[in-house]
């Protein structure tokens, strides 16, 4: 009571100047609070696993976000290229009913000469045209092929994940057991797995990963092959 | 482009690249495609004899594209064939490590047909000068 009198007159008269021996015991039993509940999580092995819950939620949040973003892609290639092809393909069916028709009409009439001759020069047309579509939907379904590589790259990102999940699940687990009565402690110790990281889902922001095929190369080639 | 009729192995865990892989090689006129989902069964397939070019992915179960590769090349028989390596790992470190393990070639993914295409044409270029 004195104390905190003394506190609150100096403090009224001269705010700067601090009552040191009040600070000194605030700050110690701050200090001390700290220190219990550090000592207390460390003891259950909770520090780690913050630690781990910490660093792996985001890792989570940014894997997750990579899934869609490449999915998105991949849904936008298909939509693209089936715009694309369609039409082509539209275009090939009316041609073709169209000279259907026409063959059949002259067929159906004797005819002369010069109306045999533009039918043809239109079927050679069309026949050309179906050529140029025909190698340009290939080449569409081809990307459509390929914007489905999104599958691999998204299964690996997701499979960390639920790896990741369940690396959680399991260490909580071992908390329980190693805490529960009559039961000894043991580490286990993850196996290094640095070769194997899957998809990397920011190169551009990640040291040491390449961001784009040339860079592969380029390393390549520095090292001589 | 070198013999249509060139055999390929592709190796991966995935359906989904390993028929995009097959449909590429197909476009670029190569036919003769056999598929292995992971390095055991790859290994396997590759003692069995025949083939002549390996296209293989890094992160699989049972045995990685990568020890797979090391086999290859620690086998008397098959130690020559050539191996890219078309995968997600984009470390630096992995692609020394697969250079060093003596990969003829590091696609990463996601690539292009374009990439395949010209990996492929250098590879069998360097395989044509080695053995004029």
């Amino acid at each position: 009571m004195i104390n905190s009198e003394s506190l609150q007159q100096q403090t009224l008269l001269t705010p700067q100047v601090q009552d040191a021996p009040a600070h000194d015991d605030m700050l110690n039993r701050i200090g001390h609070v700290t220190r219990t509940l550090h000592d207390s999580l460390r003891g259950l092995g909770l520090d780690k696993i913050m630690d781990q819950v910490a660093h792996d939620i985001p890792d989570a949040r940014d894997r997750l976000k990579y899934v869609a973003k490449m999915t998105e892609q991949a849904a936008e290639r298909v939509l693209n290229a089936t715009d694309a092809a369609m039409p082509l393909q539209d275009d090939i069916l009316s041609q073709a009913s169209v000279l259907e028709a026409r063959w059949k009409a002259i067929l159906a009439n004797a005819s002369v000469k010069s109306e045999y001759n533009e039918i043809a020069n239109e079927t050679l047309a069309y026949l050309a045209a179906t050529n140029k579509n025909s190698t340009d939907t290939k080449a569409l379904l081809m990307d459509i092929m390929m914007a489905q590589d999104f599958q691999d790259l998204t299964g690996q990102v997701i499979k960390k994940i639920t790896s990741l999940a369940q690396d959680l699940e399991r260490q909580l687990v071992q908390v329980l057991i190693d805490f529960s009565p009559n039961s000894p402690a043991n580490t286990k110790k993850e196996p290094d797995v640095q070769l194997m990281n899957g998809p990397q889902i920011d190169p551009e922001n990640t040291p040491d990963v390449v961001a784009s095929q040339e860079q592969v190369d380029d390393l390549l080639d520095s090292l001589g092959f | 482009m070198a013999n249509p009729n060139t055999k390929f192995l592709v190796v991966d865990d995935f359906s989904t690249m390993r028929r995009i892989v097959r449909n590429l090689l197909k476009e670029l006129g190569y036919n003769n495609v056999e598929e292995a989902e992971d390095g055991v069964i790859a290994l396997n397939k590759l003692k069995g004899g025949g083939f002549e070019f390996v296209v293989s992915d890094w992160n699989m179960p049972n045995m990685d594209g990568l020890t797979m590769l090391q086999h290859i090349r620690a086998d008397p028989e098959i130690k020559h064939l050539p191996v890219l390596m078309v995968t997600a790992e984009a470390k630096k470190e992995n692609i020394i490590a697969a250079a060093q393990a003596g990969a003829n070639g590091y696609v990463v993914k996601p690539f292009t047909a374009a990439t395949l295409d010209e990996k492929l044409a250098k590879i069998f270029e360097k395989l044509e000068k080695a053995s004029a």
